[in-house]
């Protein structure tokens, strides 16, 4: 058995995989990571399966120390990483020995990481989903000392992935949904050309945004029930503050929904860093289908891009540690006969 | 993707059985490509897989079956279950009983009678895992929830407002006033059946006292409700 144990978290770190499907009627919206691209390259890094369960940091990470010999990986938002004090690569397969120490800090790019462990963390499965889900009660902050197991390793050779450019996204797609005419057209109209800020008040369950165009205001006297929210929903709460729903949302709401991000750019939306600044491009339903089908494609392509890694003998710096001789013929063994 | 069935935009007894009775007929021929559907008191929202069926073929098949039956006028959906759920109201279980007395100028017992005699339907579940909203109470419970949220309130509590009952099976925040609470839980998650209570149950609460309360086993009461 193997895994890892934690020595430093933040109180953000979950464990997470693609989520719940199907409880939504019974209040349970599906969590999952906040970045489904960034999630699939660690997997494939690894050759987990795609319902394998990852660490998820947001912004900060965390130190782990290896319990046995196992194989991690780091994927989604870059951070910072070193392996026992000494740098070490994003987006690769990295083994780690007995009491190796695996420290990630920052994000430098985008804000949610992932690290994972070859089969997967073995965290208790709810309702068909290891995701933590902590305002629904499904899964536990992560503590310090905590030993987390590791599924059965299958050993990749060692390969990494390129870097996506879904970072720092100018743009996010998104579409009018039923709820939309409840807002003037010319709301809609400034809503959708204006510049959008993310605001610090964001997490797995959504993010609050400022228009440039100010705050939206919706039809006066509205008192329409609760019914679903749908993923990626833009709720307009009473003081005109728009919000998208992401993740960890509540299942249903009665505050009226303006439009829906379309779920190709759920990824970079989540990416995204407080302050930066987006617009929103309006497309027509088969435009979101078309984004979807090729999202789906980009990471079901992923096996493709695996790149092997050789080692460069002048850049391992702890070069007398590997077995660099084994197998290798005196040459004159046959003189014996 | 998701396509909204809506039957209404409030909360009305009617609209919510067209909701029901359409989401059971929904479901008796339900297209491959569906992933859930989600009713709730006023709308259907049907998410599906769009590259696995084309939104044209699905709205299609929602107009046909829109069109075969009167949803406001049908019958309530068949094989809901009647729960009679055990309750202590008022005291540290119901703090709130007192203050729902006086908003409708009643006695506290008058107020017990009129919640228990009641027969509700369970409306919709959301907020939270297995939160259950069940309506309608009579018209004199007819006030709003209070302004400032009350930080937690336990599973099991019972909440009322806007002549609906809200029971919550993990402690959340609420504007809503808790006048009792019961040891059922209508969820959990290491059950074979996680979730009891579904949309269209019909539930009456039933006071009890607090020896009865503390007495009180799931499993015991599993095995004899509902009737």
């Amino acid at each position: 058995m193997t895994g890892l144990e934690i020595l430093k978290i933040t109180p953000s770190a979950t464990v997470q995989d693609r989520g719940r499907v199907g409880f939504l009627r019974f209040g349970v919206t599906g969590g999952g990571a906040m970045d489904a691209y960034g999630l699939a390259e660690g997997q494939v890094l690894l050759g987990n399966g795609p319902d394998d369960a990852a660490i998820e940091f947001a912004e900060f990470g965390g130190e782990f120390r290896a319990i046995a010999p196992v194989q991690v990986a780091l994927s989604g938002a870059e951070m910072t990483a070193q392996l026992n004090g000494h740098p070490v690569a994003w987006r690769r397969t990295v083994a780690l020995s007995a009491g190796d120490v695996l420290n990630i800090g920052a994000a430098k790019t985008g804000v949610y990481g992932y690290l994972h462990v070859g089969g997967g963390f073995q965290t208790d499965v709810v309702l068909g989903s290891r995701s933590t889900h902590l305002r629904a009660g499904f899964g536990h902050v992560l503590a310090v000392g905590q030993k987390i197991t590791a599924g059965s390793d299958r050993i990749v050779q060692e390969r990494a992935l390129p870097a996506p450019n879904t970072f720092e996204s100018r743009e996010i797609r998104a579409m009018w949904g039923p709820q939309s005419h409840y807002f003037s057209e010319e709301t809609r109209a400034a809503f959708s050309a204006a510049t959008l800020e993310v605001l610090p008040a964001r997490d797995r369950m959504g993010i609050c945004l400022s228009s440039s165009a100010g705050k939206i205001k919706s039809a006066t006297g509205l008192s329409i029930a609760s019914d679903a929210i749908n993923l990626g929903d833009i709720q307009v709460t009473g003081d005109g503050t728009p919000t998208a729903l992401l993740a960890d949302r509540g299942s249903s709401g009665g505050y009226p929904r303006i439009a829906t991000l379309i779920t190709a750019d759920l990824g970079p939306f989540a990416q995204l860093r407080t302050g930066s600044k987006i617009g929103l491009r309006m497309v027509k339903r088969s435009d979101a289908v078309q984004a979807l089908d090729k999202f789906r494609r980009k990471i079901n392509g992923l096996p493709k891009l695996l790149m092997p890694l050789v080692r460069d003998p002048w850049r391992m710096d702890d070069l007398l540690s590997y077995n660099l001789v084994d197998g290798v013929l005196r040459g004159d063994e046959d003189d014996a006969n | 993707m998701g396509l909204l069935v809506e039957f209404g935009e409030i909360y009305h007894p009617s609209i919510n059985n067209a909701v029901l009775a359409f989401d059971q007929a929904f479901a008796a021929g339900r297209p491959t490509g569906v992933i859930e559907c989600v009713p709730t008191f006023r709308s259907v929202l049907i998410r599906f897989d769009p590259i696995e069926l084309e939104f044209d073929a699905l709205e299609g098949h929602v107009a046909n079956l829109l069109d075969k039956n009167d949803w406001y006028g049908s019958d309530a959906p068949s094989g809901r279950k009647h729960w009679i759920l055990p309750t202590v109201y008022g005291g540290a279980r119901g703090k709130d009983l007192g203050e729902v007395a006086d908003l409708m100028n009643m006695r506290e017992d008058q107020v017990v009678d009129s919640h228990a005699e009641a027969s509700l339907t369970v409306a919709m579940l959301g907020f939270s895992p297995g939160l259950a909203y069940l309506g309608q109470l009579p018209d004199v419970w007819q006030f709003s929830r209070r302004t400032k949220v009350t930080p937690s309130v336990p599973a099991g509590a019972v909440l009322v407002a806007v002549r609906q009952v809200v029971l919550p099976c993990t402690p959340i925040p609420t504007g809503w006033r808790q006048i009792g609470q019961t040891p059922f839980r209508s969820f959990d998650v290491s059950a074979k059946k996680p979730f009891l209570l579904s949309p269209g149950d019909q539930v009456q609460f039933e006071p009890v006292s607090e020896t009865a309360f503390q007495a009180f086993e799931m499993s015991d009461f599993l095995r004899t409700s509902p009737p």
